[in-house]
């Protein structure tokens, strides 16, 4: 139910009016197919272009909490809290990726946990097996 | 429990007339670079202590704005005020708040700028009389795209429950733009070094357990020329201000807290770190060992609260 309360709340201010009624049932019929997606690995960009179609007026930074991207400018603050060196953002997962240390550090409801005990290593596979598997 | 609760007030109250309890109280803070220090008043580990206190701010997130205003009768908000003030920000100016969870400190920051930037405009359209007309609606859409000013502020807090809070209230109150979360540790900020003009740590870095390496993560990522401001809870000198003071403290706010927001033991630990937490000359020293010059504060309200300011130069 966690990553559903967000979207609840989201729901709540794009409706108005008659309009809440619908768009609640929209959004806790959202909200249960975001948690399943939210599970699978690619599911970021499918809940991504529903969200849009649900908020069309809204502007940058007030969509729903689990498609909320990082903020550019925070991208450009933000480094490794333990090596001190910056991070690449990886869209497929969501997460902060420090290539050096080989620990990704998770985005969740637009906000980066730059907690070291938060981050997974990521298992560092040699260059050469990428470009072959690619 | 109750009981043992119950106990720790009349320590407190001895403790400030005794001279040995202090002493005590001085060995622990000392011990506090090995594993052991202190929780309130009781002696943890430092893994201990972090996981208590993030169990506190778990408990009390939801209902953290309405506490401190029982708590402190609304007087809270002013301090803060007094803070941004204090700071004064330009238009431009990046901010980084610690601690900030439910973004008291930045909302402040946001509203000041943008008043501070509208002025500027004003001024700056005053002076430009003879303006072609294309000139004036360039300078009318160059105030929609910037209408902070480019002034940024970084919220940083180690808790997730209040870094959620504060995002809902964010949107609630229609605050998106120059504002970012983050969920990071005061001892390990995730920022390169000399990003930032304004450091702020408001009620919070009592609840660091390591206060030295806050200080030194604070003089690393402020910019050269960059101010550190902490508005933190410290010590009263009056003996009669402290003796109703420990009173309002150690019988009327835990007992807000069970009555609000359901939760003793967190209040009770709240007023207890207000009295483990160095007073104002000791933490200016600790505040200059990092690094810090001009270092200075300011009390407020007799010492309840105070401002330590230091630049980084």
């Amino acid at each position: 139910a966690h990553p559903a309360r967000p979207g609840r709340a989201g729901c709540r201010r794009t409706g108005s009016g008659a309009a809440r009624g619908a768009a609640m049932l929209r959004c806790g019929g959202r909200g249960a197919a975001a948690v399943l997606r939210l599970k699978a690995a690619g599911g970021r960009a499918a809940s991504g272009g529903h969200g849009q179609q649900q908020d069309p007026g809204k502007g940058r930074g007030s969509g729903r909490p689990e498609q909320q991207p990082l903020e550019p400018s925070l991208l450009s603050f933000l480094v490794c809290p333990l090596s001190k060196r910056p991070l690449r953002y990886e869209e497929a997962t969501n997460e902060l990726i420090n290539e050096e240390l080989g620990i990704a550090y998770p985005i969740i409801d637009g906000i980066p946990n730059m907690i070291p005990e938060a981050a997974r290593m990521i298992q560092k596979k040699p260059p050469a097996e990428d470009s072959k598997q690619a | 429990m109750a009981a043992a609760a119950a106990l720790w007030p009349w320590r407190a109250v001895l403790g400030r007339r005794g001279g040995a309890l202090r002493a005590l109280c001085g060995s622990v803070r000392g011990l506090a670079a090995g594993t052991q220090t202190h929780f309130g008043f009781q002696t943890v580990t430092e893994e201990e202590r972090r996981e208590k206190i993030n169990q506190v701010f778990e408990s009390v997130a939801k209902k953290y704005d309405v506490m401190n205003d029982s708590m402190t009768l609304g007087i809270h908000r002013v301090w803060k005020d007094i803070l941004v003030h204090k700071m004064n920000p330009s238009p431009g100016t990046l901010l980084l708040d610690v601690a900030g969870g439910t973004g008291d400190i930045a909302f402040r920051f946001i509203n000041y700028v943008r008043s501070a930037r509208e002025r500027q405009l004003q001024r700056k359209l005053r002076h430009h009389q003879n303006l072609s007309w294309q000139e004036i609606s360039e300078s009318y859409q160059e105030e929609q795209f910037k209408p902070l000013g480019d002034s940024q502020v970084v919220v940083c807090d180690i808790n997730k429950e209040m870094l959620k809070v504060g995002k809902q209230k964010a949107q609630y109150l229609g605050y998106s733009e120059g504002l970012s979360w983050v969920l990071g540790n005061a001892e390990e900020l995730p920022f390169d070094d000399d990003k930032f003009d304004v450091y702020t740590i408001a009620f919070g870095i009592r609840n660091v357990t390591r206060i030295d390496l806050a200080l030194q993560e604070a003089y690393r990522v402020l910019k050269p020329g960059g101010r550190f401001l902490c508005l933190e809870f410290s010590h009263v000198s009056n003996p009669i201000i402290s003796r109703l003071y420990d009173l309002y403290s150690f019988q009327v706010i835990p007992v807000l807290g069970e009555v609000i927001a359901g939760d003793w033991k967190s209040y009770q630990y709240l007023v207890e770190s207000i009295r483990r937490f160095p007073p104002q000359e000791e933490f200016k020293a600790m505040i200059e060992d990092a690094g810090f010059f001009k270092v200075d504060y300011q009390n407020l309200n007799l010492g309840i609260v105070a401002i330590h300011s230091g630049f980084k130069l």
